[in-house]
């Protein structure tokens, strides 16, 4: 007797896999390209600057001459930390005033009031302007001799005489951290004007019902509804205002006397004005590495939020 | 495993597209600008069409006239120029940069205190073979040069000394102009009692123009180099500053000043005296709404600190310099013609109230006969003096460590004693690098 062997399954054929790639792969050979770019015109420069900050170097002279640390050095035994304390000071005044300025009008536009369309339109006017022509128009405001807010608070008694307040060391941040408020309250107002929209009005009617009253319910249902986004927003002007230029150097150049001096201003001076292109590029690597860790800080809170 | 579905040949394409872009990138790195390193900016020297760059461009009041000079060039010459322009104070930086990128080329105007430090970049023409060619005077001739060749033709020579208001000064009941630092002090007081927002003296209260203070600290006796070696620290210097942190605390004159806003305020009849170079007359009157201020403009002998004392001034012009390369030849036929011709010398002088630097054009009627020419160049010209920091590549920074430390002063940071020891020896560094 013979027993037939049960028919064998032909075995599925197999999958060509040689002439594929696998996605990780494939993306990253998408990304080819565009890192082959990023290298060549950001991380090349990027490199060739920081190296330079090793190197003494004159912008209009060919030849340089290693100095190691001394570039460093020549900082961080000087005014790095006036510097960074006057970097902060700016990046705190300048991205907390308009904050706060920014949601009190976002929470105003978000209960509907009547012509609040219009209202959100022009409160954005400030932020298409550039930066440029803000910061000249605040500087004609400002100005000691002719400007504009002298004039009115003259005419209304609260000064005897001009006050400089672009040529004081105590008026001069200030006026500039007025300037940078203007310019970037609609940007954080748009924002978190869409956060507020997102928070369901059922919680607000709830909370309500159990007598909650409106500073209650910003504390219990508004704020950690937004939180998310105002924490985006503060950290995304924190980093941006860390790095700011325009606003500092056509008000006040860093002065008087260096006392709204910023990194921005600090590198550009000593690059473009004193041509000492190995102590600006040590400055830049400093200001670089303080600002590496404010992206970490924004990359852990972005993560965070994509995972929670 | 899962797969893309992209075949290698896919992938291989692809993969070249990504290695042009980096090969795209990298010969825009290599079209990148020459360096400071060339000391040539490229291009054909024989070339008719080349760039006039020049900061007057930049100036509402100064740019028809120089237009007016191109466009006659152009139509005699049958080429083209491109005209390139930065603001004042922006000028020597973006210059340094162009230049030293190769994307100068052409004739370039500069202020006489920058020249060593262009010169230096290695890529002006020696003009030493046409410059004798000109007529130009001596002083004019010497502020051309740096280190004994002559990188720059002298447009204009003059000098930065003090203009004042006659109408405010009778209005203040001050007949004459005062001549010592004392009686100076006593006319900006009795001007002060005007009111009405009078600044008695709009000197420069900014880093950019603060250089200003120069001149007052060679009133008081420094000599600011001396053989060699920085006497900014010394009891002058200190005392100088010291005397200015006086004017500005009694409000005499006015904190955040520049020449600019100097001009707008004697333009406004705000100020009795300010700073300017000789062609201040000619900008501060167009900008003024008081046609009546032309000749209220009086150019002043700058006090000194006793009667006898020689009053000091600070040398000022422009040379048109050259750049190595594109149009080299036809620049300089340009630039010989704009500063020698004597038609159009005095037709610039009749539009700006610039003097020449030729001993021709200086002999011209219409200037030989100008009221406020003459006695700018008896008072102020005759015993003006160049800065010793010129001869330094790092003049603009040496001027920009001393602003910055007076500024300091004025706005209460810092001591005068302290700031001008500071300064001095910033000074002192900077000559060294």
């Amino acid at each position: 007797m013979s027993t037939a062997a049960p028919p064998q399954k032909a075995p599925p054929p197999r999958e060509r896999t040689g002439g594929r790639l696998s996605n990780g792969a494939f993306a990253l050979l998408l990304t080819a390209p565009g890192l082959a770019l990023f290298a060549a015109i950001i991380f090349y420069p990027l490199l060739s600057a920081l190296f330079t900050g090793f190197f003494r170097q004159d912008l209009r002279l060919a030849g340089r001459e290693f100095v190691g640390l001394d570039n460093f050095a020549y900082w961080l035994d000087g005014d790095f930390l006036t510097i960074l304390e006057q970097t902060l000071v700016f990046t705190v005044g300048a991205t907390l005033v308009p904050f706060v300025i920014g949601f009190a009008l976002a929470l105003a536009l978000n209960t509907g009031l009547k012509g609040s369309g219009f209202l959100r339109g022009l409160f954005l006017f400030p932020w298409v302007i550039p930066g440029v022509v803000v910061s000249f128009l605040w500087m004609w405001i400002f100005n000691a001799n002719y400007g504009v807010l002298n004039g009115v608070l003259m005419k209304a008694g609260f000064i005897e005489e001009s006050v400089a307040w672009l040529g004081q060391p105590g008026t001069a941040m200030l006026a500039v951290i007025v300037t940078k408020t203007w310019a970037s309250f609609p940007w954080m107002m748009v924002m978190l004007l869409a956060g507020l929209q997102t928070v369901p009005r059922e919680l607000h009617e709830a909370a309500s019902m159990d007598g909650a009253g409106s500073i209650r319910r910003f504390f219990a249902v508004t704020w950690p509804q937004v939180r998310g986004v105002a924490s985006i927003v503060l950290l995304l002007e924190f980093i941006w205002n860390f790095q700011h230029f325009d606003t500092i150097y056509v008000l006040t150049g860093g002065g008087p006397a260096g006392t709204t001096e910023t990194f921005a201003t600090a590198v550009y001076q000593t690059a473009f004005k004193g041509f000492d292109i190995g102590r600006a590029t040590a400055l830049g690597g400093l200001w670089m590495l303080l600002l590496l860790l404010l992206v970490a800080v924004y990359l852990r809170i972005t993560e965070r939020k994509g995972d929670a | 495993m899962t797969t893309s579905g992209i075949s290698r040949r896919g992938a291989l394409r692809m993969f070249g597209i990504g290695a042009l872009g980096a090969v795209g990138a990298g010969v825009l790195g290599a079209c990148a600008p020459s360096g400071a390193g060339s000391p040539s900016n490229g291009g054909d020297p024989k070339s008719k069409d080349f760039d006039f760059t020049s900061w007057s461009l930049n100036e509402e009041a100064a740019k028809p006239s120089i237009e007016k000079i191109i466009a006659a060039w152009e139509k005699a010459e049958k080429s083209t120029i491109r005209a390139v322009s930065y603001p004042y104070n922006e000028y020597l930086s973006q210059l340094t940069l162009k230049l030293g990128g190769g994307e100068t080329t052409g004739a370039v105007h500069l202020d006489i205190a920058w020249l060593a430090a262009m010169a230096q970049m290695g890529k002006l023409v020696d003009l030493g073979s046409v410059a004798g060619k000109g007529g130009y005077t001596d002083v004019a001739l010497k502020s051309g040069t740096y280190d004994g060749k002559h990188y720059g033709l002298p447009w204009n020579t003059g000098s930065i000394g003090v203009i004042a208001n006659s109408q405010l000064l009778e209005k203040a009941g001050i007949k004459e102009h005062p001549t010592t630092v004392e009686e100076f002090e006593s006319a900006l007081r009795e001007l002060k009692g005007l009111g009405g927002g009078v600044v008695p003296y709009a000197a420069a209260t900014k880093v950019a123009q603060l250089k200003d203070i120069f001149p007052w600290m060679q009133t008081f006796g420094c000599a600011m180099l001396d053989g060699g070696k920085v006497t900014i620290g010394d009891d002058a210097s200190v005392d100088a500053v010291t005397w200015y942190k006086k004017l500005h605390d009694e409000k005499l004159i006015a904190a955040d000043v520049d020449r600019f806003d100097a001009r707008a305020l004697f333009g406004q009849g705000k100020a009795a005296f300010y700073d300017d170079a000789i062609i201040g007359k000619g900008v501060t009157s167009a900008q003024s709404k008081d046609k009546t201020l032309a000749d209220a403009m009086q150019p002043m002998e700058r006090p000194v600190l006793k009667a006898g004392d020689t009053p000091q001034a600070l040398l000022w012009g422009g040379v048109i310099a050259i750049v190595k390369g594109k149009g080299q030849d036809a620049a300089t036929e340009f630039a010989l013609h704009t500063t020698t011709d004597r038609a159009t010398t005095s037709e610039y002088f009749a539009a700006r109230a610039l003097p020449p630097s030729t001993t021709a054009g200086l002999a011209a009627p219409e200037v030989a006969k100008d009221t406020f020419t003459t006695e700018w160049t008896r008072k102020i010209t005759s015993t003006a003096t160049g800065s010793p920091f010129w001869q330094f590549a790092q003049n603009a920074q040496i001027e920009e460590a001393v602003a910055k430390q007076v500024q300091a002063v004025l706005v209460g940071k810092s001591k005068p004693k302290d700031a001008m020891k500071q300064a001095g020896e910033e000074a002192a560094a900077l000559i060294k690098r």
